[in-house]
């Protein structure tokens, strides 16, 4: 999969007829061979934007005020990427306008150890589901398969599963990269850094980390499109995916097969009910 | 420098390990979740303190911890009453295995805050109860430039004891300090009869050390050139596009900034030191409101400027080391000697 | 707490921490949070209408169910509560019309989450008590305090002893 050579068309022509004011991309990394996000202003730097299949942060986290300022902005997204899309234009984060996109229709991207990554695997929506432009050849949507991860811990025992997530939760350095890496991560100022510690702790203890991801996890539930970033972003590397695949395939099974950012005006699972929701687990 | 030198080979290094994990409470390079870090272990099987893999966090958490109790605070009818916490004793010997130059210097320059303007006793407690063992650094990773930062790897007394992996196939166990010149002579460990064979290999090692590293830096130049360019719009560009996840201060083995929260339970309160960033957003936000760096590229340039001028001007010693431990972790890959190149265009 | 082990039979084992053993007499602590219209309405008519039900659960007041942020039952969990009880106007009965309904999604969501992390599925209950039914109440009560004794003292994930 290489589509660098388009890329690199449509952004001079984006700049040239002036209807944006950064193009976000791809470039390569100075030491490996993965790729990084490049945002760039200056119509010189074009030829660094690449895409292949080692491009994998999800770039639609830097459509956050903090980074492009609400300014025009061209960027490239792989299928995963334009459910987020979907998800910010609903919560009205981005406007439609300022944002045009380049769909990359995606044949999965590598992880660390160079094999498929886990969830382009189970990935249910290759194509893009919003887009200005569109490349490659789309696949049309796939049949969703609960995560491997989570079947094989829940077939644990209770004490077992608890151990392992003691030791997730005792590994979190509680340096928030998670939360500043995922797009849909948007406060301007979360309830986890509040000064009034009392609500959270804001020392590294393995309580505290259990808190603010398993809060995290569940204001997340039914908007996440598992980009995966959270995870390669956590320096710790933690199983972060666990609890949002647990949450997702919770709310596929039970709220009429919900999946967050394909529909065009998704606002998440959490902001819709129906009459026959299941309620037979209450009192 | 020490002249104690010990030549042995694999074998005998792994009963070195062995004996020292029995006798002593031991740190060492652990696998979790496929990355690693320091961990106490009780068995030579459970660590790998001769892997070449870099760990994500440095040697800093045993010296400064990611948290730690300040004190204990009760409150009742009369008042608040304040104690100490037994949480750390730090009465007991340790050992740190594979530590890598980059860390070992880190803590050097450490040593230089927490002796400044506040002697910090917890930390000074802790070095001096800690023995510090070297290997892994056989050949520079891809990320490493310690020797650009005037830092001369082989003539270096960050460690106690280094073990040098000789290109002759030998193993030879030097003793750097007094501290670890007594530890090896305790440990009843044999030396060799030619300590000036021993110290020519040892020589020819770092000579091939010296000559693997990719990144080299022109260092003089860019930290003068630095010292000028603070509004230099280059820092934008450079920044762009970083998250502000705060990954890079938490893992640097020198950053050293802290934050306090109190954590209560009806009438009982512990008050926590735990980590904080430069990088993030609320890092230099007062009690009125005032936030005087809000804008990522104005963090970015503190971060900058600290490790390579500030502090160089205040200590006499560069604050980044060189490890690289940042641009590996950096979930975008962000490069300070990158970032610090361009701006001074060199 | 006590912790000491008997040999007594009746020994209450806690389901997370099966090495954790209480007394008979042990009792537990349980979190009840309730909405202003329904629930505590009828919480205080069980209380007027001289119905007794079991002491150990405190009762915090919210104005609607949708309120609750399952950060306040982690919350509660790690502090010193070994049970949350829930509870909420009938659906349809709402008074802020649809507040209930987003709720019993996110409490399906959240129960399932701390169930999948390791807590018992028991831990944490969901009610809907309507203002007229204060015996319902009484019932609900000691059904999960009854349910909450038979899984011992809650020990995991708890916030760091001082």
């Amino acid at each position: 999969m290489d589509y660098s050579k388009q890329i690199q068309e449509i952004a001079s022509k984006l700049f040239a007829d002036n209807k944006i004011d950064y193009f976000i991309g791809y470039k390569q990394n100075s030491f490996d061979d993965s790729q990084v996000p490049i945002l760039i202003s200056d119509p010189a730097e074009i030829p660094k934007l690449v895409f292949t299949d080692n491009s994998v942060f999800n770039l639609t986290n830097y459509l956050k005020p903090d980074h492009t300022k609400r300014k025009r902005v061209g960027l490239v997204v792989k299928g995963c990427d334009s459910r987020a899309l979907n998800l910010l234009f609903t919560e009205s984060q981005v406007k439609r306008e300022n944002v045009y996109i380049i769909g990359i229709c995606c044949e999965g991207v590598l992880n660390e150890k160079r094999e498929k990554a886990q969830n382009c695997i189970e990935c249910i929506m290759p194509d893009p589901v919003v887009y200005d432009e569109m490349l490659g050849t789309p696949s049309g949507k796939k049949e969703y398969t609960i995560n491997v991860d989570i079947k094989e811990l829940a077939e644990k025992s209770l004490t077992e599963r608890a151990d392992y997530f003691d030791a997730i939760f005792s590994n979190c350095i509680r340096c928030n990269a998670c939360r500043h890496s995922c797009p849909l991560c948007y406060c301007a100022k979360c309830c986890i850094d509040q000064e009034t510690s009392t609500l959270y702790n804001g020392a590294n203890t393995s309580s505290g980390a259990m808190h603010a991801l398993m809060t995290w996890s569940l204001h997340l539930a039914g908007r996440c499109v598992d980009c995966r970033n959270c995870e390669k972003a956590c320096p710790s590397h933690l199983p972060l995916h666990l609890l949002h695949k647990q949450n997702e395939s919770v709310i596929y099974e039970n709220f009429q097969k919900h999946l967050a950012g394909i529909e065009k005006d998704d606002r998440g699972a959490f902001y819709k009910y129906s009459l026959s929701d299941p309620d037979d687990f209450i009192l | 420098m020490n002249v104690f030198i010990v030549e042995t080979d694999k074998t005998g290094l792994q009963k070195f390990y062995e004996e020292i994990i029995g006798k002593f409470e031991t740190y060492a390079p652990v696998e979790k979740f496929g990355k690693y870090d320091y961990k106490r272990v009780s068995k030579l099987s459970e660590c790998d303190p001769d892997s070449p893999i870099e760990t994500t966090m440095s040697v800093k958490p045993l010296f400064f911890p990611k948290t730690a109790k300040v004190m204990k605070f009760t409150e009742d009818s009369s008042g608040t009453t304040v104690s100490e916490t037994n949480d750390d004793p730090l009465t007991g010997k340790r050992v740190i295995l594979g530590v890598k130059h980059c860390d070992a210097r880190g803590l050097q320059v450490l040593d230089q805050v927490y002796k400044w303007d506040y002697v910090d006793t917890d930390y000074q407690k802790r070095r001096e109860n800690t023995l510090i063992i070297s290997t892994r650094c056989d050949k520079a990773g891809a990320q490493c430039f310690c020797t650009s930062l005037d830092y001369d790897v082989e003539n270096s007394d960050a460690h106690d004891i280094r073990i040098v992996n000789g290109l002759d196939g030998k193993i030879y166990i030097q003793a750097i300090t007094e501290k670890g010149s007594t530890f090896l002579q305790a440990s009843g460990i044999q030396h060799p009869a030619s300590v000036n064979d021993a110290v020519e290999e040892i020589k020819k090692h770092y000579q091939s050390f010296n000559a693997s590293f990719r990144l080299k830096m022109n260092y003089t130049e860019v930290n003068a050139k630095l010292q000028n360019l603070f509004d230099s719009p280059d820092f934008e560009t450079v920044s762009s596009n970083c998250i502000s996840c705060n990954t890079c201060a938490f893992i640097c083995p020198t950053c050293h900034c802290f934050k306090i929260s109190d954590e209560k339970i009806k009438d009982t309160g512990v008050r926590y030191k735990s980590y904080d960033s430069c990088n993030n957003g609320y890092f230099t936000l007062m009690a009125g409101g005032h936030n005087p760096r809000p804008v990522k590229y104005r963090r970015w340039r503190q971060r900058a400027m600290h490790k390579f001028v500030y502090f160089k001007e205040r200590f006499g010693v560069n604050l980044c080391v060189g490890c690289g431990h940042c641009a590996i972790s950096c979930p975008v890959n962000i490069s300070i000697f990158d970032v610090v190149n361009q701006v001074a265009k060199v | 707490m006590e912790t000491e082990v008997k040999e007594a039979q009746g020994k209450i084992i806690s389901a997370e921490n099966p090495e954790i053993i209480a007394p008979t007499d042990w009792q537990p602590v349980i979190i009840g949070i309730l909405c202003n219209w329904c629930s505590y309405a009828g919480s205080d008519l069980t209380g007027t209408s001289r119905i007794q039900y079991p002491p150990n659960i405190r009762i915090i007041r919210v104005p609607c169910s949708s309120r609750v942020d399952p950060w306040f039952i982690i919350k509660s969990l790690q502090s010193t509560a070994d049970g949350v009880l829930i509870s909420g106007c009938h659906p349809g009965d709402c008074h802020y019309i649809s507040g209930n309904y987003y709720a019993r999604r996110r409490f399906l969501v959240t129960k399932k989450l701390l169930n999948f992390v390791g807590y018992h599925e028991n831990r944490v209950q969901f009610s809907w008590v309507s203002a007229a039914e204060g015996p319902k109440f009484a019932k609900v009560v000691a059904k999960v305090t009854e349910d909450i004794k038979k899984l011992g003292p809650l020990h995991r994930f708890k916030k760091e002893n001082f």
